[in-house]
């Protein structure tokens, strides 16, 4: 009867780790939405902003964002071309760094990619090509490889920017070469499992989605000038969708949700709402809407609304998911945009934090205020955890209390 | 036509007429005004002007312009996130280009220290024309921004042409046209001054829109401080690593 209790207990615990998804700490949170699952957060910011719990100023240089584990913090950093993954106690103390490669520093220096945390291993990229996977406890290199020398790799205009995703064993990574397109890396070794040549097109910084539907999981990024669907079971080409324009920056994520995919870019066909077949082998355009673009700060889609900043005109705009109308707009220069408990978080590249009530189409402005410290330009995506909202800005990492009380 | 509608046409018209003409006032009239608009009196005594912003295009570009009494000049700015500079030390006019992938400064070829030593004037061309060397004359009337402005061509000592737009109501510079020379060719360059604010009673432009040749940029100043302490090594070109 022992035996046979141990067998149906080990047999569950086998079972568990392959049936139940993975829980995941990765870029714009655990779905890569940019929604982060909180409550109790302020529904108001005094005039000078939420307050500042601690700042770490010696991270690097670097964009990405970090990701916060019940102890630890980890964040990517750029010192003297090398990037380093460093750990932070929650309360902002220095705990280790490790190297992980040659770092891009041509033009805006610093770390591009945000962590990926999966049951005590952590993914990151390097700006010249490193893929690695690190120990998170100790930062000690479990593997490594380098998509310019091992992939054939071409060299990008802004350096590899790819946060990457992990489904079950496999990483995925795009170093764009001919023949090696997207290729998917045994998480656990880093051996490769299988190679998509997609279109042959180079990379263009997309932190991709992951689509799980019933037959099969999608993984979906782009190449320079179309969106892939990439079947993460062998790395078949099932679609793709071509952008219209001569720009091979198609940084945001794009969504999954109800059946369609919805992209935004800045440099490509604007936003685009494609239908996904339910096998997931065939898309159809539902609409396109070229005036709502944006490069890299993401968009959040709330019941039947999309909210995001403009890249040309520096305004948030808010989509109508059904129509592609922009159906409103509020004044706020550009910028990320993340969501959490009822309220949207933009941070535009004039450093300003700004809180949003969104009220069907409208944003209700709910307080706002200039983040001061840290270095260079206020690109990276601001994370949300456990009350805490982290804002890195260049060297610096900082966390605002945002809890109500 | 009835005397009656005649003569409201004629009260009309001259009721009317200041704000559709400039008032025909001599140059000397024009740049006394603008002394007085400006408060030259008390720019006169400020030392050191710091005037922080963002140059925007696609990027947010942070920049800061420095300028000492009474030739020095830097202007420090953000490319691709990359740390600029543009400086005038009184004597040699030099820059740094870290988007070319170089990152020793280099000096200016001598057109371009030309207009760095101007752009280092605190009180520009039309203040002390005669001492400067500069010549001023009035060339009419034009409209910039929908406005009335007295046109003030510039012979500058260097033997450069530049025509300041003066606003015929407040009397503030409202447009710069100035060229410079690319590959041979002389590129004309605007510089549109707007949304100005005083500082300690002193006005200044804190939008200045630039259309160089066809590019156009914005720069928008957040703040302007007077008299502040400036290290004079900062316009001093770095000895190559």
């Amino acid at each position: 009867m022992q035996t046979k209790i141990f067998f149906v207990a080990t047999l569950f615990i086998l079972l568990s780790s392959r049936m139940f998804s993975q829980e995941i700490l990765q870029w714009r949170g655990t779905e890569r939405t940019g929604i982060y699952h909180e409550s109790n957060l302020l529904r108001n910011w005094p005039e000078a902003g939420p307050a500042l719990i601690w700042e770490c100023d010696s991270i690097g240089n670097g964009y990405g964002s970090p990701i916060i584990t019940t102890s630890t913090i980890y964040v990517n950093g750029e010192i003297d071309t090398i990037s380093y993954l460093y750990a932070l106690t929650r309360s902002g103390k220095f705990l280790w760094k490790a190297p992980i490669g040659k770092e891009w520093t041509l033009n805006y220096p610093g770390t591009r990619n945000t962590p990926t945390f999966v049951d005590d291993l952590i993914y990151v990229t390097a700006g010249l090509g490193t893929v690695a996977c690190l120990d998170a406890k100790s930062g000690k290199k479990v593997w490594s490889v380098d998509m310019a020398t091992d992939f054939h790799a071409p060299m990008v205009r802004f350096g590899f920017s790819e946060s990457l995703v992990v489904n079950g064993d496999d990483v995925y990574c795009c170093p764009g070469g001919a023949d090696t397109n997207i290729v998917a890396l045994d998480r656990f070794t880093g051996k490769i499992r299988w190679i998509c040549k997609g279109l042959g097109q180079m990379t263009s910084y997309c932190s991709p989605a992951l689509i799980r539907l019933a037959e099969r999981d999608i993984l979906v990024t782009f190449t320079k000038s179309a969106l892939l669907g990439i079947d993460t079971k062998d790395g078949t080409l099932l679609w793709s969708h071509k952008q219209d324009s001569e720009g091979d920056v198609h940084i945001n994520t794009p969504l999954f949700e109800d059946g369609c995919i919805y992209y935004i870019t800045g440099d490509g066909n604007g936003s685009v709402k494609l239908k996904l077949s339910a096998d997931g082998k065939e898309i159809t355009e539902v609409w396109r809407n070229g005036a709502c673009d944006n490069t890299m700060g993401g968009f959040i889609k709330l019941n039947d609304y999309i909210y995001t900043a403009s890249y040309g005109r520096r305004y948030w705009y808010t989509l109508d998911a059904n129509t592609a109308k922009i159906v409103d707009s509020v004044k706020f220069d550009k910028g990320v945009t993340i969501y959490a408990d009822s309220m949207l978080y933009c941070y535009n590249e004039k450093g300003q934090l700004g809180l949003f009530k969104p009220n069907g189409p409208k944003m209700v402005p709910a307080g706002s205020f200039k983040v001061t410290r840290g270095t260079k330009a206020h690109y990276a995506h601001p994370v949300i955890c456990q009350g805490v909202m982290y804002v890195r800005h260049g060297q610096s990492l900082m966390a605002y209390d945002v809890k109500r009380r | 036509m009835h005397m009656k509608t005649r003569s409201s046409l004629v009260f009309l018209l001259f009721t009317l007429m200041p704000g559709l003409f400039a008032q025909q006032l001599t140059l000397t009239q024009i740049l006394n005004n603008y002394y007085k608009a400006g408060n030259f009196d008390k720019l006169q005594k400020v030392n050191s002007i710091i005037m922080t912003g963002n140059i925007v295009q696609q990027d947010l570009m942070p920049v800061k312009i420095v300028r000492v009494r009474p030739d020095k000049y830097m202007m420090q700015f953000d490319v691709a996130d990359l740390t600029a500079y543009q400086v005038y030390d009184g004597q040699t006019a030099w820059m740094t280009t870290p988007w070319t992938g170089k990152a020793a400064p280099q000096v200016m070829p001598p057109e371009r220290a030309t207009d760095m030593k101007n752009r280092a004037d605190i009180e520009g061309v039309l203040f002390n024309w005669k001492e400067k060397g500069h010549t001023p004359e009035l060339s009419g009337t034009d409209t910039v921004d929908g406005a009335i402005v007295y046109k003030i061509k510039v012979t500058r000592k260097d033997g450069g042409i530049e025509y300041n737009f003066i606003d015929s109501a407040g009397f503030m510079l409202k447009k710069r046209l100035s060229f410079r020379k690319v590959g041979g060719k002389e590129i004309p360059v605007e510089n549109f001054y707007r949304d100005y604010r005083k500082v300690e009673e002193i006005p200044f432009a804190f939008t200045v829109e630039t259309n160089n040749g066809g590019r156009v940029n914005e720069i928008q100043f957040d703040s302007v401080e007077l008299n502040k302490p400036v290290d004079l090594k900062i316009f001093t070109m770095p000895e190559p690593k």
